[in-house]
């Protein structure tokens, strides 16, 4: 089915318009709500091959996705129209004609008509319409809208008009009123509709300046820090207000060498060694690596291939726990903060493990030598993924190691400040963290918009700092360093106690967990004994994540260990669905926060055209989920974006 | 794309004779959907005893995704006298056809959004007229910016400029004129034929689709 | 009888206006009619003013022009469709009601009846273009029409006080090549700003009727600028008002700004059309104080 809102005018209208016009730009749109069969439409060029019959010089021609999108149209119009042009032709529906004509001093030639379709159609290319006639009938009328199926929109039952029960407009079309009785009918409804009242259509229902105001506020929402973004249902109520508690003691540990972005650790106990809490078990392998710890006391029972989960078996050191909490000698204090140089900040950080701790488990004391200059550590503390609230506890209850830990950062990068990024739905903890920086004029907190996601680093830095990392960029290109609060928290008590990142931080929560609560977890504990803990899973069949709903990794199989990375543990609702073709309904690329237009990338994945993905800056996406959390066509845009980097890489 | 408004409370409450089973459509969310009361409503029928399940999905504009979700809720929907849904028009409609035995009723009213046909709302309306007027109005459509639709000039009825059906809304006219002036154009409009509408264009759309 | 007519001889055409009122009984406009407004050419009566319901123009127009009035028929654009447009100008002229003023109308949301349907299907240019095409015998279906076509005196309105002028101006010259034959402007109160208007308009070439209002007092001078489109009482006037209450609420001092403005304007006119609002015993006083009676 196709819904393009636009055709080109007829020939006769054409030659008429461009009669006293030359050298003409043509602007065409690639269309909107059809069936995504091919990534140019040729609308554009009938245009200018029509004007260049007529005689007409044609300066140049360009081809663009969703002409009404504002922002990413500017960008893609800038100093593209030639010197000498004197006319602008926009193939589009109204609202892209309207967009240039704002946008350019140029005169503009409309060359196309918008399409007008009886009511309005969902975002799945339907038959159903609807009138929107803000008054909805549907409850009169057994769920069949006589606005829009009725040819005179009557509200009080069948005209004299229809024969054989076809409309008398449209002989072809079913008359509405005769399937309304039916249906009315079947379900023995007619005394209702009998009874009910005579209908008045109220047209002073539409409320223009409602909708305007309204149109202004997703506006602003949507432009605000960055293009895009989405505005989940946040679920946060679950376990914002359960403070974190200490985990009981796990039997076993299963520890993956593998908890961190680049090579494994390589393992240096033995099975049957005894290993003490906090004692290096796993050495760093490489520059981008991590050691890895004991979180327990005990003895090493396995080291072999475990689930993990990213869903492959991970080398993993299995310890049994003496539940003795025996510290092992390395673990001991630092020099104070004061004392300690830059390298030796980084060194402890390298060697006590530390890795990112939002997610992706980027090993930290890679971030910590920029090798360029700092303007600012960002410290993100918006936990922008729905459910998750670890983050949010870690603010409230370790406020002190939270400052810590940054100023550690700061000094570490040489950086002049700090800032301490929060989501404007934790104003406790943004009072908290206020009151705790006022005295300190390196540090300040800043409150940001909830709107995922905002604790992107990319996100974080145009946001906060209103610079933008250039393609293929680090942080450090601009200026920034990023950190989550809870990696802070971790570096804090490298310094302060000299322990290791073994423990952590983690959101148990979800619609269907039992009991929500937020806890700290031993490295290596396995998740259905936490979801024991908590009671269980409420709904057969739920999704259990691993993360939060955006980014988390589903867990199939849930007997995985805590890993450095997980800020959270959530039992979701199962989307059962199937995708269906793209239709260019446009929405991924409104709400993409890097402004690439995802819907190309699972075209060109699926014909495997590394060429043409790298040239969409495929590369510049961080899978942060929004395109397909929004996606009308349930397309696992995620996954054909990882399919299309990896041909992509293979190119390269 | 289409948003909603809650119905009145009681009205939606006098639909649910028995217990119902709700579904609330996320699809159009990120545009607009009245989720805060929605949920307290929900809230309130469940505490009373009058749900037998809350169904929370998107885009149920789409029959196959709508079939695949409530695949899985058979049982609850059975047990409903009634089928509750927080969608647009298009949603229940979807809804209704699919349970075409039971009684659908919806929960909301779908917002006018005249001229806001864009993949979200944009600055720039446009009606689909089929006729597009743009090319003699410097690029501003006098359907969407007149708040009578005139395509002929404006009206009396401006007021400092501004409309006299919101006096917060610019003269659809006023900014046309402004436009045209300032790309030295003022005479096509001076020089246009009187402009009719054709409200027949319906139908020319099918023509324009069937002859592809 | 035409008023083009009346344009055509020269003569300076006056003309009032009159609201039908919500419900049948017209005795009593009719009596007031033949006690105030026999000194005039003719006599508007307006099609539901300000979206608000009353007694069709149409009917009211036949009612006159049986009482021996020369009615002129105003019609909106509001609330009848093409059809029923083109339907009620035959029968204005079957009754022989041949003067028509083409308006495009309030919008519905600002009467008595928030929540019509606005029609707008033709507007105030479309409509005036409407009644060249009967005149010639055509409808705008492209259907002929039987016999002998009507013809009509076409008329069309104009703000020349409003703060859009431009746009107002471009809507007169397109108004005129529509078929317009003769304005009546929006009630003007301040002189200099009309003349300005009109040394810009008269090169149409087409009569304008000056719109008069005699002003009741203060308060409604100020509720007017304020929300009247196309008004702008200057504040000189507003103070004539306030000087003496008794005086203005006898409508002596209000006559007297009338009928000023309309000799200050008098050679930039072409006839003048007196908004009564319910002061239709003033008439005959301000016409012969501005020295037309």
């Amino acid at each position: 089915m196709d819904y393009t809102k636009y055709v080109l005018k007829d020939n006769e209208e054409l030659a008429s318009l461009l009669e006293d016009k030359d050298n003409i730009f043509v602007i065409s749109c690639n269309k909107c709500f059809k069936e995504f069969e091919s990534v140019e439409e040729t609308d554009g060029d009938d245009f200018a091959a029509f004007a260049k019959e007529q005689g007409k010089n044609v300066t140049g021609i360009t081809k663009v996705d969703f002409l009404c999108n504002q922002l990413l149209t500017a960008k893609k119009l800038e100093g593209i129209i030639p010197e000498g042009t004197e006319y602008i032709a926009v193939c589009s529906c109204g609202l892209g004609i309207q967009i240039v004509a704002e946008m350019e001093d140029l005169p503009v030639i409309a060359a196309s008509n918008s399409l007008n379709y009886i009511g309005h159609h969902g975002m799945a290319l339907t038959q159903k319409t609807c009138g929107a006639c803000a008054q909805c009938y549907l409850n009169l009328t057994g769920g069949i809208c006589p606005i829009v199926d009725c040819s005179k929109s009557l509200l009080n039952g069948q005209c004299g008009g229809a024969k054989n029960g076809k409309c008398e407009v449209d002989p072809k079309k079913d008359c509405a009123w005769e399937k309304i009785y039916q249906r009315l009918e079947a379900q023995g409804r007619q005394k209702d509709f009998l009874d009910q009242p005579v209908q008045l259509r109220d047209y002073a229902k539409s409320n223009f300046k409602v909708v305007n105001d309204f149109v202004k506020e997703i506006r602003d929402s949507r432009l605000t820090g960055y293009n895009g973004g989405v505005h989940p249902t946040e679920n946060k109520e679950l376990a914002e207000n359960i403070p974190l508690a200490k985990f009981p003691e796990p039997e076993i540990v299963v520890i993956p060498t593998s908890m961190h972005a680049g090579a494994p650790a390589t393992p240096v106990v033995k099975v049957g060694d005894t290993v003490k809490v906090g004692q290096l078990i796993a050495e760093q392998n490489g520059f981008i690596s991590a050691p890895v710890h004991s979180s327990v006391s005990g003895t090493v029972i396995a080291i072999e291939p475990r689930p993990h989960s990213k869903g492959t078996d991970v080398d993993a050191i299995v310890i049994q726990n003496d539940k003795q909490n025996t510290i092992d000698d390395s673990v001991k204090p630092a020099k104070p903060l004061e004392e300690l140089t830059a390298d030796e900040i980084v060194e402890i950080v390298k060697d006590k493990g530390i890795t990112g701790m939002g997610g992706a488990g980027f090993p930290t004391y890679v971030k910590l030598k920029p090798g360029k200059p700092i303007d600012a550590v960002l410290l993100n503390g918006c936990e922008c993924e729905p459910y998750l609230t670890a983050d949010h506890r870690v603010l409230l209850e370790q406020a002190d190691d939270v400052i810590y830990g940054l100023k550690a950062i700061i000094k570490a990068v040489g950086a002049p400040k700090g800032i301490i990024v929060i989501e404007d739905n934790k104003p406790d903890a943004i009072e908290l963290m206020e009151a705790k920086v006022a005295d300190d004029e390196t540090l300040e907190v800043a409150t940001v918009r909830t709107k995922y996601p905002q604790g992107a680093e990319k996100m974080l830095i145009k946001n906060v700092m209103k610079r933008m990392v250039p393609s293929g960029g680090l942080p450090a290109d601009v200026g920034a360093v990023v950190a989550n609060v809870s990696t802070a928290v971790a570096i804090s008590d490298a310094i302060q106690k000299g322990m290791p990142l073994v423990e952590r931080a983690v959101s148990v929560t979800g619609d269907f967990m039992a009991k929500p609560g937020n806890f700290m977890v031993k490295i290596g504990t396995d998740v259905q004994s936490i979801i024991d803990y908590c009671g269980g899973i409420t709904r057969e069949g739920a999704t259990v994540k691993m993360g939060g709903l955006m980014m988390g990794a589903v867990l199939e199989n849930t007997n995985v260990p805590v890993i450095k990375g997980t800020n959270g543990i959530i039992a979701v609702n199962t989307e059962y669905t199937e995708a269906n073709e793209c239709i260019k309904c446009g929405r991924c690329q409104d709400v993409c926060p890097m402004e690439l237009a995802p819907l190309n990338f699972y075209k060109f994945a699926k014909q495997n055209d590394a060429k043409a993905l790298l040239e969409k800056n495929i590369m510049d996406c961080f899978e942060c989920g929004c395109c397909q959390y929004i996606c009308s066509s349930k397309i696992p845009l995620v996954m054909w974006i990882k399919a299309g980097k990896q041909a992509a890489r293979e190119v390269k | 794309m289409l948003i909603t408004q809650l119905k009145e409370k009681e009205s939606i409450e006098a639909l649910v004779n028995g217990k119902a089973f709700i579904i609330n459509c996320f699809g159009c969310k990120e545009v607009h959907f009245p989720e805060k009361e929605a949920k307290e409503f929900q809230e309130e029928l469940k505490a009373a005893g009058k749900v037998t399940e809350i169904l929370t999905m998107d885009y149920i504009c789409n029959p196959k995704n709508l079939e695949l979700h409530l695949q899985n809720y058979k049982a609850e929907i059975e047990a409903a006298d009634v089928v509750l849904v927080f969608s647009c028009g298009v949603g229940v409609q979807t809804v209704a056809d699919f349970c075409a035995d039971k009684k659908v009723f919806a929960a909301c009213d779908t917002y006018e959004l005249p001229g806001y046909q864009g993949v979200t709302p944009q600055l720039f309306d446009c009606d689909q007229c089929g006729m597009c007027f743009l090319n003699g109005t410097g690029g501003i459509c006098p359907l969407t910016a007149c708040s009578k639709s005139l395509v002929n000039g404006q009206c009396g009825g401006a007021k400092n400029g501004m409309c006299e059906v919101d006096p917060e809304m610019e003269c659809g006219w006023e900014r046309i004129q402004k436009r045209l002036e300032k790309l030295g154009r003022i005479d096509i409009l001076k020089n246009a034929p009187v402009q009719i509408r054709d409200y027949s264009t319906d139908d020319a759309t099918k023509e324009a689709k069937q002859s592809e | 009888m035409k008023v083009t007519e009346l344009f055509k001889e020269g003569k300076f055409v006056v003309s009032a206006e009159v609201g039908p009122p919500k419900g049948i009984n017209i005795d009593k406009m009719i009596e007031e009619a033949k006690e105030y407004l026999t000194g005039v050419d003719a006599i508007n009566v307006t099609d539901n003013q300000s979206s608000v319901m009353r007694l069709g123009s149409l009917a009211v127009c036949k009612v006159l022009k049986d009482n021996g009035f020369n009615p002129i028929f105003q019609m909106t654009c509001r609330d009848r469709n093409r059809i029923a447009l083109e339907s009620d100008l035959l029968s204005a002229a079957m009754f022989g009601i041949d003067n028509v003023l083409s308006l495009t109308g309030d919008y519905t949301k600002l009467g008595d009846h928030p929540g019509a349907k606005p029609v707008f299907d033709l507007d105030s240019v479309s409509l005036l273009y409407t009644m060249g095409l009967l005149e010639q015998g055509k409808d705008l279906g492209g259907q002929d029409l039987d016999g002998e076509p009507p013809t009509f005196a076409k008329g069309a309105v104009v703000s020349p006080c409003s703060d859009s002028v431009d746009a107002q101006l471009v809507k007169m010259e397109r108004k005129i090549k529509a078929g317009a034959q003769f304005f009546q402007t929006q009630a003007i109160f301040d002189s200099e700003r009309y003349i300005k208007f009109y040394e810009r308009a008269k090169e149409f070439g087409v009569p304008i009727q000056l719109g008069i209002i005699v002003p009741k007092n203060a308060g409604m001078c100020n509720f007017m600028n304020n929300n009247v489109a196309g008004i702008s009482i200057p504040a000189g006037i507003i103070e004539e008002l306030k000087a003496d209450k008794e005086r203005a609420k006898a409508g002596i001092t209000g006559t007297e700004i009338a009928a000023r403005i309309i000799r200050e304007c008098k050679d930039y006119c072409q006839g003048v059309h007196i908004m009564t609002l319910g002061w239709e015993s003033k008439i005959p006083g301000l016409l012969e104080q501005a020295g037309l009676a």
